[in-house]
């Protein structure tokens, strides 16, 4: 059965490649740039689990899409090249941190199994 | 020091390794031999000294010493008689300035930093102590106050700090290059149908940049520390943690070796996935470091690498694959070599990289 994941990026270049990365394995991908968008892209979709890049620019961090995801209890991993900057309140959360660079399928990996299990 | 903080008038008096020139003033305000030793010991420390006298209007300092002076830049004339906060300024931090006022009020013993002004303008950091001194009869007589001039810890604290902030800038913004070159790498890959390839490419990008990644976030020490490094290559090998023997102390070495010997443990851990001791559910795999000295006692960092109870080795495999080729050009580059045994019970290798720094 297809399903869609969340992937928050603002890097075009490794949101496209983990989205390459879920449609390899037969699943279909929702791109935010910020927490705007992935508002809106848990309210138009049924979201089995979400990729969240810590640092999105400009100071702004996933924290707010880490929270509103807990609270639908849908799965996510915390992908981020600073593991020092995820900061208390996303640790708090309790999801995975998976340090940048990891390969996509990887990453992809660990979050469809996490998914698998919700 | 940066123009930044003598721009700010923030300015060090050295208070440690200043000389104490006893100054002439007569004083008779402490009687006794006891106030003789006093006045001696007050005359020669380095430590600034203060009274003041809460019994009077506006607890005014009622004694400083030659070092308080030289500190301050006032002279006593001009300090006695005043109450303390005359050195503070315009950055001078409340709160602190609020805890000095509930130790006196409550009689009690407080340290606070706080920044101070000297006569000239410029401020310095001051560590002060305070606390209550009673009479015989159990009166509150003075307060005592030590200063002692801190300013070049904290300049040393903030350097420290903006130099570890951007280290670690640098070291998030190198990590983020590292994942785009992934993503660059498999999104080539997919559109000219080479998966394979890409992947290959992919993992060896991934190891050279794990190889960095610990170590980035201190990167303004100039070397690297090969045990993190080494623990981070390999890492997505060994998931549950149980199959590598790491057996190396807190050594540094210089980050040029670190390619090659990152790129080369990715190969060695690629290959024992396949055919050596991570390929079964047994096998472990010693890996030790230390930095030697050749025969030429020039430095070197040598890495061995010992598979253990993997499947038996009959015939001497080829090493000669694409990715073994390219960790030995890369070591030959670095003037470093591979060497590699066969025994029945596995591979024993032995990677070795000189080193061109003499310091480490």
């Amino acid at each position: 059965m297809s399903l869609t994941y969340l992937v928050l990026e603002d890097e075009p270049l490794i949101a496209m490649d983990l989205e390459f990365a879920i449609e390899d394995i037969g699943h279909e991908a929702v791109v935010a740039v910020n927490n705007a968008e992935a508002r809106q892209a848990v309210a138009d979709n049924t979201i089995a689990g979400a990729i969240l890049d810590v640092s999105l620019g400009d100071g702004e961090t996933c924290e707010p899409t880490a929270k509103l995801l807990s609270e639908h209890s849908i799965p996510f991993v915390l992908h981020t090249g600073d593991l020092d900057r995820v900061g208390e309140h996303l640790r708090a959360l309790n999801a995975p941190v998976l340090p940048k660079p990891q390969a996509a399928d990887d990453v992809i990996e660990k979050l469809v199994g996490m998914a698998e299990k919700a | 020091m940066s123009d930044d903080t003598s721009r700010s008038g923030l300015k060090s008096s050295n208070q440690a390794h200043r000389a104490i020139y006893p100054s002439d003033a007569q004083r008779d305000a402490f009687d006794g031999s006891s106030g003789l030793l006093f006045e001696q010991a007050m005359g020669q420390t380095r430590m600034a000294v203060c009274l003041t006298d809460p019994r009077l209007e506006d607890d005014p300092i009622v004694f400083c010493n030659e070092a308080f002076q030289q500190l301050t830049g006032y002279r006593e004339v001009e300090i006695l008689g005043r109450n303390c906060r005359f050195l503070q300024g315009p950055d001078t931090d409340q709160a602190q300035v609020a805890k000095i006022r509930e130790a006196i009020r409550d009689e009690s013993v407080v340290v606070v930093e706080l920044l101070n002004y000297r006569k000239d303008g410029s401020s310095f950091w001051n560590t002060l102590h305070l606390g209550p001194i009673y009479d015989e009869d159990g009166n509150l007589r003075y307060f005592f106050g030590s200063q002692w001039d801190v300013t070049d810890i904290h300049q040393s604290r903030a350097e420290e700090r903006h130099a570890k902030a951007m280290a670690r800038e640098v070291s998030h913004r190198l990590k983020n290059v590292f994942a785009v070159v992934g993503g660059i790498v498999n999104i080539t890959g997919r559109s000219m149908d080479s998966r394979d390839v890409a992947k290959k490419i992919n993992e060896r990008i991934q190891a050279l940049g794990r190889s960095y990644e610990p170590t980035l976030d201190e990167a303004s020490l100039g070397t690297i520390h090969v045990g993190q490094a080494i623990r981070s290559v390999l890492a997505p090998y060994d998931p549950e943690g149980d199959r590598f023997i790491f057996e190396g102390n807190g050594v540094r070495t210089e980050p040029n070796a670190i390619s090659a010997i990152g790129l080369t443990l990715h190969e060695l851990a690629t290959n024992a996935t396949k055919y050596g001791a991570l390929s079964n559910r047994e096998g472990t795999i010693t890996v030790h470091w230390q930095h030697i000295k050749d025969k030429m006692d020039n430095s070197a960092l040598e890495v061995t690498w010992i598979e253990q109870g993997g499947p038996r080795i009959e015939q001497e495999p080829d090493m000669d694959g694409t990715g073994f080729n390219i960790s030995k050009t890369l070591l030959n580059h670095a003037r470093g070599v591979l060497e590699a045994e066969w025994p029945p019970e596995g591979l024993q290798a032995r990677i070795l990289v000189p080193l061109t720094r003499r310091s480490l």
